[in-house]
C-alpha cells in the first residue's frame, strides 16, 4: 500500500539520485517562484470579470461537436483571452476536482429544493 | 496496430513530439515557450510528468498548449494580469457556474483582488499537481502509450538536458556518441603524489567555479528602487531590496554588486560596492558601500540595476594551493605530505615540553577528554579532533593554541571556512592573552564583528607609533580622498604597520580562503589549526597547510552537515567529501570530545547512541536543563521531550509556497505561544524548518495569528537546519512538514542533517510531525520507535495529549 506507483500497474518509478534531484529541485523551483512573487510588489488591475449569465445558451454552440462526457466529469466552461476578446472553450473537469465536487453537491442540491 | 507501433519509432516524428520520450498526441503534449520544445504529460518512469521535468531543469516558466488540443493553440497565463509562470497559475471557478478561469495565485487569486463576489478564490487550484499538468488540462497519455515509447530514464533527461545548453538540437540518440558526456575523474583516498593530487582536484575546483561564475553572472535584476545614505566613513551606502532572490543564490557580506542607473534623470551611471547588510527578521533590505563616491546619481531613486560581480579569488587560491603543494617541496613538511596522501608513513612523536596545567588562562578548566586530547594533540604532528555538539570544541581549540604558542615554535596560523567560526575562536584565543591578529578580507572590513578591534585594520588605526600613518588616517576619513603623493605615502606606511603587526603576533587567524591573502604570502606557519573543516572542501583546507606546515590540527564532526558545493559533477566526484573525513577513512582516528553540556540527557540519549556509538556522556544533569515554570505539559515529566503527531497535509501549492503545513504551523505556534507565556524569552526558543516555504509561512502566521505581542514572535528565530548549524538554543521545535505519501521526505532524509537539527536545544525539544509518512525512512523509523518506547509520542489537542498508537510504516531499505 505504501508502494509508489503511478499509472496502475505498468509504468513505475525508477527510485535514483537523478531523479530525487529533481524532486527538490521542483520544490525549489515553486519555492522561488512564489518567494519571488510575493517580494515584487506588483500592481495589478483588481480582478473585475462578471461571471457571463447566458452562457447556458452560448454553450449550446460548443456542444455542436461535442466529445462524448463520461459520467464522471462535468463541463466547465474556460474562459481565456485572445487579444481583447474573451473566449469561451469547453473543459470536462473530473468531479474528483474539489470545486467540481462543489459544484455538482450544489446543482444537486438546488435541483432536491 | 503494428502500424501504430512502428510509427512510434519512426525517425521523423512531428515536430511536437515529445523531446524525451517521443509521444505525440495533440491532447497530450505542451510546447516550452523558453526553449520551443515539446514534452508530454506523462510521467514515464520518473516522479514527474516530462513538461515538468523539462521546465524544472531548463528553469523555464511558460508554455503553450496544442492548437490540435481540445483547448487550441493557447498561452497559459494569467487572465487578470497575463503572468505566465505556470507555477504560478491555478484555476478559479465561479461560485454558482460552471465557469473557471486561470488566475496567478499572488497576487491576483488573493481575496483582497477579486472585485466580483461571484468567484470562489477558495477553490483555487494549481495547473501543476504531483508534478504534472492536471490530467483535465492536458491529457497524460495512457500506459500502452507510454510503455510504447521511448523509456527515457533520469539520468538519461539530465544529460540530454546538459547538451541542449551548448546544442540545442541533440537528440536523444547522441547521448551514446563519444565524448558527450565525460564525468570529471573521482577523487581517491590514496594518491602517488602531489602532481596527482592537484591533477584530480583542480578540475573539481574548475567545475565549482565555472557552476558559481555562471549562477551569480544570471542574476542581474532590474527596476530596483534605490535610498541612499552616507557611512560613517563618508562612503555612500545604498540601500534596496532585490525582490528575486532566492535560495541558490546566498548573498553574503563582503559580496560584490554592481549598481547602474538606466532612467532618464541623470547620465548613465555604474559603480560597484560590497555587501554590508543582507536581508534578516528585521528587514529584507541590502546594503551595498560603494567603492568611490564619485558622480553617485544620489537625487535618483528609481531605474536602478544591479548585477553581482562574480568574484575568483577563492577559487584562484584553492588552485593556487594546489599547485604550490605539487611543486613547491617546502610548502609542507615531509611527513604530513605523506599523511596527506594517504601513504604508509611511521609514527612521528614530537618531543614538547607538556605543560603542568591544561587549562588555559581565562577559559573554562578542561574535562577528561579534553585535556586527553591537548595532551595528544601537542605531541603529534597531525591530529583530528571530533567535536559532537556541544562538547566544547571551541575552548578545546583555543586551549590548543594557547598551548602550541608557549612552545615557541612560531606563529600560529588558525582557520576555519565560516568568518563567524573564525570569530568565535578568535574571541576565546584572545582572552589566553596571545596577541592575536585577525586578518579579514579587504571586502569584510566594513562589517561589524564582535572582534573587530583585534582586526588588523582596525588595530593599524589604533597604532600611535606612526603618527605621520595616523594624520593620514585622519586626513582620509574626512575627505573621503587623497591626493595622489599622499596616497601612494599612505600605502606604504599601512603596509609597513601590517607587516610589523603581523609579524609580532603569536596567531593570526583568519578563514581559509583567506589564509591565501597576499599580505601572508612571504609567511610561515609551521602551526595550523583548523576548526569546523568537516565544513570545508579539501583544496580550501589545503590553503592555510601549504604554508610551511610541520604540525596540523583538523577539528571538525564529519557527523554534521559537510561542505557545501553546488556544482552537482564536483559533488558527485568526491569534492564534498572534506579532508578530515578522507583522514578518517584512511585509519586516523580522530579523538573525540565525549562529555556535552548542552543538552539535557534525555535529549543526547539518542544522538549518542545513533551518531556517535553511545559514547556522549553528559556534563549537565537533568536538574542544571530544568525550567521549572514552564507551561508544557511534557508527556514524561522527567524528559522534556515530544513528538506531536500532525496529521495535516502538506499543501504543494495553493498556499503560496511549495511545501506548507498549515495544520503543523498551527501547531507549532502554539507550542511557541506557551514557551512565550511560560517566560521563556524569544531569543531562546528555535524553530526549524527545513523548507522555505513553511519558514515563511511560519514567520508569517505567528505575526498574523500569534495570541501575544508581534514584538515576542518577530525574535524568535525561524530557520533551516544548516543556518543552525554550530549554534544552540534552549528550546527548538522543528517542523517537519513532509506529510505527502509519494514522496521521499526531502532534506530530511540525510543523517547528518537529522544530527544537527536534534543536538540544538538545551532545555527541550518538540518535533511536529506526520509519523505514518517519517516512518518510511529507516533513520525517522528509529527516531520515532525511541520516542514511542519512552511514551513521548503524543497526539490530541496541546492541553490533553494522548499517547498515540498510530502505526508506522514498513521503512524503505536504504538505497546505498
Ligand atoms: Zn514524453
Ligand atoms: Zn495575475
Ligand atoms: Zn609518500
Amino acid at each position: 500500500e505504501d508502494q509508489i506507483v503511478y499509472n496502475k500497474a505498468s509504468v513505475k518509478r525508477i527510485e535514483c539520485q537523478e531523479d530525487d534531484d529533481f524532486m527538490a529541485a521542483f520544490d525549489k523551483m515553486l519555492e522561488d517562484t512564489s518567494k519571488a512573487r510575493n517580494n515584487e510588489s506588483i500592481k495589478v488591475p483588481q480582478f473585475d470579470v462578471p461571471v457571463p449569465v447566458n452562457l447556458k445558451g452560448s454553450k449550446k454552440k460548443f456542444e455542436l461537436n461535442p466529445e462524448p462526457v463520461e459520467d464522471n466529469t462535468i463541463k466547465f466552461t474556460l474562459i481565456t483571452r485572445r487579444g481583447n476578446k474573451q473566449q469561451f472553450s469547453d473543459l470536462n473537469v473530473p468531479v474528483s476536482a474539489e470545486f467540481a465536487t462543489k459544484f455538482k453537491e450544489r446543482e444537486e442540491a438546488e435541483r432536491i429544493e | 496496430e503494428e502500424e501504430e507501433e512502428e510509427q512510434f519509432y519512426m525517425k521523423d516524428l512531428p515536430k511536437y513530439a515529445c523531446s524525451y520520450c517521443g509521444i505525440h498526441d495533440p491532447a497530450c503534449v505542451v510546447h516550452c515557450n523558453t526553449t520551443k520544445k515539446w514534452f508530454c504529460n506523462g510521467r514515464g518512469n520518473t516522479s514527474g510528468s516530462h513538461i515538468i521535468n523539462h521546465l524544472v531543469r531548463a528553469k523555464a516558466k511558460e508554455v503553450t498548449l496544442h492548437k490540435d488540443g481540445p483547448l487550441g493553440e493557447t498561452v497559459l497565463e494569467c487572465y487578470n494580469c497575463g503572468c505566465r509562470n505556470v507555477f504560478l497559475l491555478g484555476f478559479i471557478p465561479a461560485k454558482a457556474d460552471s465557469v473557471v478561469v486561470l488566475l496567478c495565485r499572488q497576487p491576483c487569486a488573493t481575496l483582497s483582488n477579486l472585485k466580483d463576489m461571484n468567484w470562489d478564490p477558495s477553490q483555487w487550484q494549481p495547473l501543476i499537481q504531483d508534478r504534472q499538468f492536471l490530467p483535465w488540462l492536458v491529457k497524460v497519455p495512457s500506459d500502452q502509450d507510454q510503455l510504447r515509447a521511448r523509456q527515457i530514464s533520469a539520468q538519461q533527461i539530465n544529460k540530454l538536458e546538459e547538451l541542449w545548453k551548448d546544442n540545442p538540437e541533440a537528440k536523444l540518440e547522441d547521448l551514446e556518441k563519444p565524448g558527450v558526456d565525460e564525468e570529471p575523474q573521482q577523487v581517491l583516498l590514496r594518491y602517488d603524489d602531489a602532481y596527482q593530487y592537484q591533477s584530480i582536484f583542480g578540475p573539481l575546483v574548475k567545475l565549482e567555479a565555472d557552476y558559481d561564475k555562471k549562477l551569480k553572472e544570471s542574476q542581474t535584476q532590474d527596476n530596483i528602487v534605490v535610498r541612499w545614505d552616507v557611512g560613517l566613513n563618508k562612503k555612500r551606502i545604498a540601500y534596496f531590496n532585490l525582490p528575486k532572490a532566492n535560495d541558490e543564490m546566498k548573498l553574503m557580506h563582503g559580496d560584490e554588486l554592481r549598481l547602474r542607473y538606466m532612467g532618464e534623470l541623470h547620465k548613465h551611471w555604474s559603480g560597484v560596492g560590497h555587501v554590508i547588510k543582507i536581508p534578516d527578521n528585521h528587514s529584507d533590505e541590502i546594503a551595498i558601500e560603494l567603492k568611490s563616491n564619485a558622480g553617485v546619481p544620489t537625487d535618483c531613486t528609481h531605474n536602478f540595476v544591479v548585477d553581482f560581480v562574480w568574484k575568483s579569488t577563492s577559487f584562484d587560491r584553492m588552485q593556487s594551493a594546489l599547485k604550490t603543494f605539487a611543486v613547491d617541496e617546502t610548502s609542507v613538511w615531509g611527513y604530513i605530505y605523506h599523511k596527506l596522501l594517504g601513504h604508509e608513513v611511521e609514527d612521528v612523536v614530537i618531543k614538547c615540553q607538556l605543560p603542568k596545567r591544561f587549562s588555559a588562562p581565562n577559559l573554562p578548566e578542561l574535562n577528561h577528554s579534553q585535556v586527553y586530547a591537548v595532551k595528544t594533540v601537542l605531541q603529534r604532528p597531525l591530529s583530528l579532533i571530533q567535536g559532537p555538539p556541544g562538547t566544547g570544541k571551541t575552548v578545546t581549540s583555543a586551549t590548543v593554541v594557547y598551548h602550541l604558542a608557549k612552545q615557541n615554535n612560531g606563529q600560529i596560523l588558525v582557520c576555519a571556512p565560516s568568518n563567524i567560526a573564525v570569530d568565535q575562536l578568535t574571541e576565546k584565543i584572545h582572552k589566553t592573552g596571545l596577541k592575536v591578529v585577525r586578518l579579514c578580507a579587504k571586502s569584510r572590513e566594513a562589517i561589524e564583528s564582535p572582534v573587530a578591534f583585534l582586526a588588523l585594520h582596525n588595530q593599524i588605526r589604533n597604532m600611535d607609533s606612526l603618527p605621520e600613518l595616523q594624520k593620514l588616517q585622519q586626513l582620509k576619513d574626512e575627505t573621503g580622498e587623497l591626493s595622489v603623493t599622499d596616497e601612494k605615502r599612505y600605502r606604504s606606511l599601512k603596509k609597513q604597520c601590517e607587516r610589523e603587526l603581523l609579524q609580532n603576533a603569536d596567531v593570526i587567524c583568519c578563514t581559509c580562503v583567506g589564509a591565501g591573502d597576499p599580505r601572508l604570502a612571504k609567511m610561515q606557519f609551521r602551526s595550523v589549526l583548523i576548526d569546523e573543516s568537516t565544513q570545508a572542501t579539501e583544496p580550501e583546507c589545503m590553503i592555510p597547510v601549504v604554508l610551511g606546515c610541520r604540525q596540523l590540527i583538523l577539528v571538525g564532526d564529519h557527523c554534521q552537515l559537510g561542505p557545501v558545493v553546488m556544482c552537482k559533477k564536483a559533488a558527485r566526484a568526491g569534492l564534498s567529501q572534506s579532508l578530515f573525513e578522507r583522514l578518517v577513512v584512511l585509519g586516523i582516528r580522530p579523538i573525540r570530545l565525549q562529555v556535552q553540556y548542552r543538552m539535557h540527557p534525555a535529549l543526547s540519549a539518542f544522538p549518542s547512541n545513533i551518531f556517535y556509538e553511545g559514547s556522549l556522556q553528559n556534563g549537565v544533569a537533568p536538574g542544571d536543563r530544568l525550567r521549572s515554570s514552564l507551561d508544557i505539559p511534557w508527556p514524561q515529566p522527567d524528559k522534556p521531550m515530544f513528538f506531536y503527531t500532525s496529521s495535516g497535509q502538506e499543501e504543494i501549492s495553493s498556499s503560496g509556497t511549495s511545501y506548507l503545513n498549515r495544520t503543523e504551523t498551527a501547531s507549532v505556534e502554539k507550542i511557541a505561544t506557551r514557551f512565550l507565556r511560560s517566560g521563556v524569552k524569544p531569543e531562546q526558543i528555535g524553530i526549524i524548518t527545513p523548507y522555505e516555504g513553511q519558514r515563511a509561512y511560519i514567520v508569517q502566521y505567528m505575526q498574523y495569528s500569534g495570541s501575544l505581542n508581534k514584538k515576542l514572535y518577530i525574535e524568535i528565530e525561524v530557520a533551516s537546519v544548516d543556518a543552525f548549524q554550530g549554534r544552540e538554543k534552549d528550546f527548538i521545535i522543528l517542523s517537519c512538514v513532509r506529510s505527502n505519501e509519494h514522496q521521499g521526505i526531502g532534506f530530511l532524509n540525510d543523517p547528518r542533517r537529522l544530527n544537527v537539527a536534534l543536538t540544538r536545544a538545551k532545555y527541550g525539544i518538540i518535533i511536529v510531525g506526520n509519523p505514518k509518512v517519517l516512518s518510511k525512512q529507516p533513520l525517522w523509523n528509529h527516531l520515532l520507535t525511541y520516542y514511542k518506547e519512552q511514551k513521548c509520542l503524543v497526539e490530541g489537542p496541546l492541553n490533553n495529549m494522548k499517547e498515540s498508537l498510530i502505526q508506522f510504516s514498513k521503512p524503505r531499505k536504504l538505497v546505498n
